[in-house]
């Protein structure tokens, strides 16, 4: 009861044990969500250059009406007022024209893996991919290739990171240290891990292997199977050998065919099919 | 048992600085391994059903359809079709030569050798083409294969080196083995 007059009488009226006697005036304004003046926004110079309209077409598909194929949606947008990656050209028009369009985010620097797509064709992150700025052809973005799709652009993970949990991506030891404390690594033993431990898990890879397409069940994919053999090359883990005891299947490895797509799409520009062609070789030579 | 207690009671509690004593000793007196708050599996079995019941009618996204023509993938889906049609022909022939003479045609090495020799000569260039074609390409192919699994040429360099160097072969051992 007591609550409620206080939202119709306004919350400093309603309540004097307030030790500090805000004005109204200012409590009312803390209460609004801007968290800074419109006045200070900056404001895109858009009358300096006429407008270059580039169309994207996104893959779109919506769980609420299941029944409904998923469909490409065109949209236009000015790029004379857009950042220049293909996940601002996304927010622009999620901000300005589709509120409904669904895709991942987060660092915008294309470290954390979240804006995976398949972008004109390719798997990259949005935030680091170019808009191509030839307007007479458009932009074709769709979700990481023969994934369940969530909604729009965002594609189930689930099993991914089950696979990559199975490989047991952390150190093993039989032993303690020799000192008891550190785990001492050489220079050129650490030089061993460049190229491996730099992996974001976006899945680019994984998602642009046909082999992946056709056995994600058991098959692990690039990703994973270059951080089994981060581990494998990792001096300080000992546990090698059962790890490549683990992959002694059809499934688990072999159903690489050194196709090379995950070297060829991977963002960071690391090399997942070396690193397997590598735990090949240990498993045939142990 | 804490809950029911009303709200005037903890507010004289924590007024009178006894009554607060008495009140923590009384609780420290209790067991603290004890769980007083337990999750309802019922509540989340409704959720899990509905996720479940969405992962049933979710889309694959497109494969094969959307992802760029690149060399990788092109070579490699290329080196598989011409090694099935090369294997499919092969037994093809092997079981025509074997069979042949149960519905009357013979396919031995002299009868072969006149019927092809009546062809004009286009027509033999032609089919020697294409049947050295796939065949060429799919022993370089291999070859490639078996210089990765060594360990070589596996940078995104080695790989469209190799790649056109397996395409040019290609194209010139086709040629001479059409010629010839």
């Amino acid at each position: 009861m007591s609550l409620n007059k206080a939202y119709t009488l306004g919350l400093a009226a309603a309540r004097p044990a307030l030790k500090y006697n805000l004005a109204a005036a200012n409590v009312a304004a803390a209460r609004s969500l801007k968290t800074s003046a419109a006045a200070n926004m900056a404001v895109p110079n858009e009358s300096a250059k006429p407008p270059l309209n580039k169309t994207f077409q996104i893959y779109r598909w919506n769980p609420d009406k299941p029944t409904e194929k998923p469909t490409l949606q065109s949209y236009t947008v000015d790029l004379n007022s857009c950042g220049p990656m293909i996940l601002d050209a996304l927010l622009k028009i999620k901000n300005e024209m589709d509120p409904t369009l669904t895709f991942r985010r987060s660092c915008r620097e294309g470290i954390c893996g979240s804006c995976a797509m398949n972008i004109e064709g390719g798997n990259t992150l949005a935030c680091i991919a170019k808009i191509d700025r030839n307007t007479s052809k458009p932009s074709k973005i769709y979700p990481l290739p023969h994934m369940y799709i969530v909604k729009d652009l965002v594609p189930d993970l689930t099993h991914f990171y089950k696979q990559y949990k199975s490989i047991e991506p952390y150190l093993k030891q039989k032993n303690a240290p020799t000192d008891g404390r550190e785990n001492l690594q050489t220079i050129s033993d650490r030089k061993k891990l460049d190229g491996l431990y730099e992996c974001i898990l976006c899945a680019c890879c994984s998602t642009s292997c046909p082999s992946y397409w056709w056995n994600q069940d058991e098959y692990l994919g690039p990703a994973v199977l270059m951080q089994a053999y981060r581990w494998m090359a990792d001096s300080r883990d000992q546990f090698g050998r059962e790890r490549r005891e683990r992959l002694q299947n059809p499934f688990s490895i072999y159903r690489c065919h050194t196709i090379m797509n995950c070297a060829k799409t991977c963002p960071k520009g690391l090399n997942p099919g070396k690193a397997i062609a590598q735990i090949k070789k240990d498993m045939a030579f142990e | 048992m804490l809950a029911t207690r009303s709200f005037t009671a903890w507010r004289a509690v924590a007024q009178n600085p006894i009554a607060k004593a008495v009140v923590a000793k009384n609780l420290a007196a209790l067991p603290t391994g004890v769980r007083t708050i337990s999750a309802s599996p019922a509540r989340n079995q409704h959720d899990s059903d509905i996720l479940v019941k969405q992962r049933a009618v979710r889309p694959v996204s497109p494969d094969l359809k959307i992802y760029q023509p690149q060399l990788t993938w092109y070579m490699s889906g290329a080196v598989r079709i011409t090694g099935s049609t090369l294997a499919g022909g092969l037994y093809a022939g092997v079981f025509a030569y074997l069979l042949g003479p149960l519905v009357g045609i013979q396919l031995d090495s002299a009868s072969l050798v006149s019927a092809v020799a009546a062809l004009p000569v286009a027509a033999k260039v032609g089919a020697k083409a294409t049947l050295a074609f796939p065949f060429v390409y799919h022993s370089l192919g291999g070859i490639r294969h078996l210089v990765w699994d060594s360990g070589y040429a596996l940078t995104l360099k080695g790989v469209y080196a190799s790649g056109y160097a397996v395409l040019a072969g290609t194209v010139l051992g086709s040629l001479y083995l059409a010629a010839i």
